[in-house]
């Protein structure tokens, strides 16, 4: 393995670990803190390295063997992705396990090579020149090379992936191969989250002959990679089968190992339903599962091996309409960001388990998040009433609904229930609507289904009042996802407050092009304050992934980019566990794109 | 979606309307006289208790204020998800509101549903299946199709339709779950005016030269529809156990209503942690039900002690 | 309740004109109980009969298409924005150079009327067309799912049967309260709603009991629960519609008959008048088979097993017309098939029917 120097050790431990309790469920325990990006105990640590952890050494049984190779883990997840590799964030979460990155994001919030092992940019901050592994072969065998990068940026903002294009579109210009392995990124303007922006999985590396000669079908089933496991089998509705790419040997330099994977493979269940997927942790039937329900997470940090990922980027919150309706008026914004006590509604709402998030605009993992600005409207409902006085709203109706020349202080806000608002976000909406009304807002919600929303029938300044979502990012340039005013020519719909100030903006784009770090920080910062001051957004909670992971299973962590699971470097923590785990499907008649795995060692550990 | 138990409830009943379907000697001369007289048999205790328990359903509609004082909407963040207790008789729900202060208030808008699509159902079933029954050999071949279209078609889409033009609201599930019971009810309909049609005191009339309207009015419909006023009743109950279904699929009333479809789909994720947000709201649902069906059976035999 | 007032079933020669599938059948007793009296039907008539109600299946079934395409069509909301938005996990408005390649790819920028012939023609060759959101053809997406919906149905229906018929022989017609206490079961069950009792059956069976798996999967073991998810509320009417039947059978003539030669209780009740109440719910199985199609995706959710209710419900979400059409009409040609059985079984068992039909 030969990768530069990287800024940052990897796999610092930031959780506590207490001594191990009896009983074969429990491995660790892990102990929360609020606002740091957490990784799981068991996943911390290098277990091959010189100075691996020597717990980690006891979990796998027999000392100086190495991990137990082998076997099947069983992962219950909730929503099931349309494809493999997409824009989606579910889609994100499997396009880790198949495909690559250039570069790979640490909990540090600083970036480490991959395929990249050594980048630089030029002075003038518009041109990213990557230097890429030289041993590095897609699962169909074609070789990642320079060429293969250019042409997967091309992709990527050509239609290959609408959140990569939302992320670099407008700052993308082209790709440049300076030798076979060495590629040039050529933007049009600075772009100072470059690095952590590709180390997202929707900039996952394929196969540029898979993508040009298999169909769309293929491409979506079953994409090529060069990743740690390939698809074996999909049955939708019940689950995705991973196989192990045994010739993998270049994994990211924060990971826990080096090589093919442990384990011979996953089973991603999708288990939709709250009560069956914590359910089937309990009974044994699933090794780990995603998103635990916040009413089991209490336990589920006793007895299992609890991880919470803060996702960075926006967190969820209240979009204020400012073109249309109540919410022009900037009083009126800033009075219902102090209206209601948000913090107690999101500890009462979420059992205590998600930390609430002051911000409307950066969620508390995101680099460059300013605390000071997050903090200017702590609930205050003597100030907020007197803000809607100064508005004019003097009038009341007989249920206590403010009124200004007849017009009643009510807002429509609108949520995707289920599918992007969770059944413990909907507690922390109602909550805030009854707390408003002290106020005298009179809050209408209307949940809307994933057809209504998605079809665009909440997107415009005429459709909504207010509107509830959050968007991940590993970087405060969201803010210039969320911010830039949409133009003629360029609109943005991603600008879901509808907000059109220019100062802002601009202070957004200097952050983006500022050319060292602490600029970076302060210019963020001040956006955040700029923003706070017109308070378009009101903060709600942090949108959380958690995992849980049962005793037999050990070595998960969530990928610090996405909050997606890692299975890399997971393992059973004995021989009996993984004889007891499942198999994969047999083979049936294979097609030629898994047919790779023909060649390779079989797996004489076992 | 529970499409089940709506569409066996008419169909099943119609062994019901097959008695008095079969025209006896004098049926045609009880015509309209027979409802009036009263039931001479002692009434069932299960009878009692379900009317008992109706009466508490028309309070909790009309003036739910004075079963519950506590305000359904009123949360309280110390205390969400509280067991039932001295304070909360059946606990409190993730915002800390009191369970039984909102199935009281709910009762309104989820009766509400009940009649209303029922309602809906059975008016469009009465128009169609006279229809089809009258109209003629045209008539009853379209009207019959258009009906086994409707059977065969998933009443999420009729749902998805309804949300997308009003919004998810009491009205739309009204509407969907209406025009989802009516293909059941049209049938019987059909099949009930037609053996009306054809006996001795519709012939009758026909031969008296009395107007079609008036015959229809006056001899058919009311003999037609009186056997499906027991099928009605379970009805209502099977209208608001198929709300909460669509509720269950993200088509429910919109929060913070406390409607029981509402509060079903909400107390789901709760089942382990707090067991009373579901089973309660539940046994509620069930309770409804049983009480329209012994009510709606009652009647019925009531009905058909007159006539025998 | 009480039927002592009823009478004794329909005399022979007062035909019931009500339409088979709705289950007015306390009649054909009287063709299969007493000697034949030579007017079964010529083979030609019932040929008659079943390629007209042929004719009509297929109408339904293309009836169900069309009124699905069309609502997909024209429900509010643009398809290339909804699909766009889902590729991303975003709510927002999309600039026509977004939405172009979508609207080209898909075809949503023809006339209506040109989508329109395009899927009846895609029909006719029997292609279904490709999912939007999957880029997979609608057969394979239909074909990959369908088992486990057909087993969990068809297992739903032989648990209700199973359970509604042990009931009724046991207890219909007893003591009052044992009667009245099982047919005030049978309400409770037909009341019960079905996501209600999954989901309690999930926690007692498979969490707190540990007897069956909590992700059931497409496994055997896994089929039970929801299985049973399905087939309790089905049994509970069932149930009600054959004892009404069954009581007012044990009243007839021919069991008195079948009484004083000496027939044991059980006997009588096994072997005529059983028969005679299962006709009832037959028909309502005839469409209890198409109802349970959109009732499967509650078991489904609820268990996490495949199937068609949960393929449906995503495309219905998704907007993902290929996908939804194809699903609706399977689930109305399997509806269809079900009836013509039927419908073909009664007018073999009673001729009279041919008139109704």
């Amino acid at each position: 393995m030969s990768t530069p120097p990287s800024p940052s050790a990897p796999g610092l431990r930031t959780t506590p670990r207490t001594p191990r309790l009896p009983g074969p469920r429990t491995t660790g325990l892990a102990v929360l803190t609020a606002t740091t990006l957490v990784l799981s105990a068991c996943a911390a640590g290098p277990g091959t390295g010189p100075d691996a952890d020597p717990e980690q050494a006891a979990l796998t049984g027999a000392a100086g063997a190495g991990p137990v190779q082998g076997g099947v883990i069983e992962y219950g997840h909730l929503q099931e992705p349309n494809c493999i590799f997409g824009g989606w964030i579910q889609e994100n979460f499997t396009a880790r396990q198949v495909l690559d990155n250039l570069v790979s994001h640490t909990e540090d919030g600083s970036v480490v090579p991959w395929i990249a092992t050594g980048w630089e940019v030029s002075e003038d901050g518009r041109a990213w020149t990557l230097r890429l592994r030289e041993d590095v072969t897609f699962t169909d065998g074609t070789a990642l090379d320079a060429e293969a990068v250019a042409y997967n940026f091309d992709y990527w903002l050509d239609g290959g992936n609408g959140t990569a294009a939302a992320h670099l579109g407008g700052f993308y210009d082209h790709s440049e191969v300076l030798d076979e392995h060495t590629v040039r990124i050529h933007l049009s303007a600075p772009f100072s989250p470059f690095l952590s922006t590709i180390s997202q999985s929707y900039f996952g590396l394929q196969s540029p002959t898979a993508l040009q000669t298999r169909t769309d079908e293929e491409n979506c089933t079953e994409p090529i990679g060069s990743g740690p496991f390939t698809v074996k089998d999909w049955k939708r509705g019940e689950y995705i089968e991973f196989e192990r790419n045994d010739d993998y040997d270049w994994a990211p330099q924060n990971a826990r190992h080096q090589g093919p994977a442990h384990v011979a493979g996953i089973r991603w269940n999708i288990v939709p339903d709250n009560t069956s997927r914590y359910g089937s942790l309990l009974s044994g039937e699933m090794d780990a599962i995603g998103e635990v329900p916040a009413v089991n997470i209490a336990q589920a940090r006793q007895d299992y091996d609890f991880t919470q990922y803060i996702t960075p980027g926006r967190p969820v919150v209240m979009s204020l309409n400012t073109q249309r309706g109540i919410f022009t008026d900037q009083q009126v914004r800033q009075a219902l960001s102090l209206a209601t006590d948000r913090e107690a509604n999101v500890a009462s709402a979420f059992l205590g388990t998600v930390p609430f998030e002051p911000s409307g605009y950066l969620s508390q993992t995101t680099p460059d998040y300013d605390e000071e600005a997050a903090a200017e409207y702590p609930f205050d409902l003597h100030r907020a009433n007197e803000l809607l006085d100064r508005a004019g709203w003097t009038g009341r109706d007989p249920d206590g609904t403010r009124t200004k020349d007849g017009r009643r202080l009510q807002a429509l806000v609108v949520y995707g229930l289920n599918s992007i608002i969770t059944p413990d976000g909907n507690t922390v909406i109602q909550n805030f609507q009854e707390q408003a009304r002290a106020a005298g807002f009179d809050l209408v919600l209307r949940p809307g289904t994933p057809s209504e929303f998605f079809g665009g029938a909440f997107s415009t300044p005429e459709s909504y009042d207010a509107q509830v979502g959050y968007w991940t990012s590993p970087h405060a340039g969201i803010l210039n996802i969320n911010y830039r005013p949409s133009t003629e020519e360029a609109p943005n719909g991603a600008n879901t407050t509808f907000l059109d100030q220019a100062r802002v903006f601009e202070t957004i784009q200097s952050a983006l092009q500022a050319p060292t770090p602490e600029e970076v920080t302060e210019r963020f910062s001040q956006a955040q304050h700029e923003l706070s001051e017109l308070a378009p957004a009101i903060g709600l909670y942090t949108q959380t992934n958690t995992l849980a992971v049962g005793g037999d299973v050990t070595g998960l962590w969530l990928d610090p980019a996405q909050g997606g699971p890692v299975f890399h470097d997971a393992h059973f923590t004995s021989q009996d566990a993984r004889d007891a785990s499942g198999t994969l499907t047999p083979d049936t008649a294979d097609t030629p794109d898994t047919a790779d795995s023909a060649d390779a060692p079989a797996e004489s550990e076992d | 979606m529970s499409t089940t138990p709506l569409t066996p409830a008419p169909a099943g009943r119609v062994s019901v309307p097959a008695g008095p379907a079969s025209p006896t000697p004098g049926h045609g001369t009880a015509d309209r006289t027979a409802r009036t007289s009263v039931s001479r048999r002692p009434v069932p205790v299960t009878v009692w208790v379900a009317g008992a328990f109706a009466v508490l359903l028309v309070i909790a509609s009309f003036a739910p204020g004075l079963l519950a004082t506590a305000d359904p909407r009123a949360i309280d963040l110390d205390a969400p998800l509280a067991p039932p207790g001295v304070d909360h008789w059946f606990g409190t729900d993730q915002s800390g509101r009191d369970l039984y202060s909102r199935i009281v208030h709910g009762t309104g808008s989820s009766l509400l549903i009940g009649l209303g699509a029922t309602g809906v159902g059975v008016g469009l079933a009465v128009v169609l299946g006279s229809w089809a029954a009258l109209g003629g050999r045209w008539a009853d071949a379209i009207i019959g199709r258009g009906i086994e279209v409707l059977f065969a078609f998933p009443i999420l889409l009729l749902a998805m339709v309804f949300i997308a033009v009003y919004g998810p609201s009491v009205q739309t599930l009204i509407l969907a779950v209406g025009l989802g019971i009516a293909p059941g009810y049209a049938r019987m309909v059909r099949a009930q005016v037609m053996s009306v049609r054809r006996s001795g005191y519709v012939q009758a009339a026909r031969a008296l030269g009395h107007h079609p309207a008036r015959i229809l009015t006056r001899h058919v419909l009311p003999n037609a529809l009186r056997p499906l006023l027991a099928v009605l009743t379970l009805g209502i109950g099977q209208s608001i156990v198929w709300a909460s279904g669509l509720a269950f699929l993200g088509f429910g009333v919109a929060p913070p209503s406390p409607e029981w479809g509402a509060l079903l789909e909400a107390g789901r994720p709760y089942i382990t942690a707090a067991w009373w947000l579901e089973i309660i709201p539940g046994l509620a649902v069930l309770a409804t039900a049983l009480t329209a069906t012994v009510l709606g059976r009652h009647v019925e035999s009531t009905l058909e002690g007159d006539r025998s | 309740m009480s039927l002592s007032t009823r009478h004794p079933g329909p005399s022979p020669s007062t035909p019931p004109p009500v339409h088979p599938a709705s289950a007015s059948v306390s009649h054909p007793a009287a063709a299969r109980d007493r000697p034949p009296r030579g007017n079964r039907p010529s083979p030609a008539a019932v040929a008659l009969v079943v390629g007209h109600k042929a004719l009509g299946a297929v109408f339904v079934v293309w009836a169900a298409a069309t009124l699905t395409f069309l609502i997909q069509a024209l429900l509010p909301g643009d398809r290339a924005t909804l699909l766009l938005n889902q590729q991303t996990g975003q709510v927002q408005e999309r600039t026509p150079e977004e939405l172009a390649p979508v609207n080209e790819a898909f075809g949503f920028d023809e006339p209506l009327i040109v989508q329109y012939l395009d899927f009846l023609g895609g029909l006719l060759r029997g292609d279904l067309g490709i999912s939007y959101t999957l880029y997979q053809p609608v057969t394979t997406v239909i074909g990959d799912q369908i088992a486990p919906t057909v087993v969990l149905t068809f297992t739903a229906l032989a648990i209700a049967w199973a359970l509604a018929v042990v009931l009724l022989v046991l207890t219909a017609r007893r003591t009052p309260w044992v009667s009245r206490i099982f047919s005030g079961l049978e309400s409770a069950a037909a009341a019960l709603p079905q996501y209600w009792l999954g989901i309690i059956l999930l926690v007692v069976f498979a969490l707190w009991l540990g007897i069956f798996p909590v992700v059931s999967g497409s496994g055997a073991a896994g089929l039970v629960l929801p299985a049973l998810t399905l087939g309790i509320p089905l049994a509970g009417f069932l149930a009600q519609v054959m004892r009404t039947e069954f009581e007012r059978t044990l009243d007839a003539p021919f069991v008195l008959t079948a009484r004083a030669r000496g027939m044991s209780d059980g006997g009588v009740r096994l072997r005529h008048v059983l028969r005679h109440s299962l006709l009832p719910g037959l028909s309502l199985t005839g469409w209890a088979v198409g109802a349970q199609f959109s009732a499967a995706v509650i078991a489904e959710n609820v268990f996490a097993r495949p199937g068609l209710g949960r393929v449906l419900v995503t495309a219905v979400n998704g907007r993902d017309l290929p996908v939804v059409c194809g699903v609706v009409m399977l689930v109305a040609v399997i509806y269809v098939i079900t009836n013509l059985v039927v419908d073909t079984a009664y007018i073999l068992v009673d001729p009279r029917l041919k008139e109704a039909a």
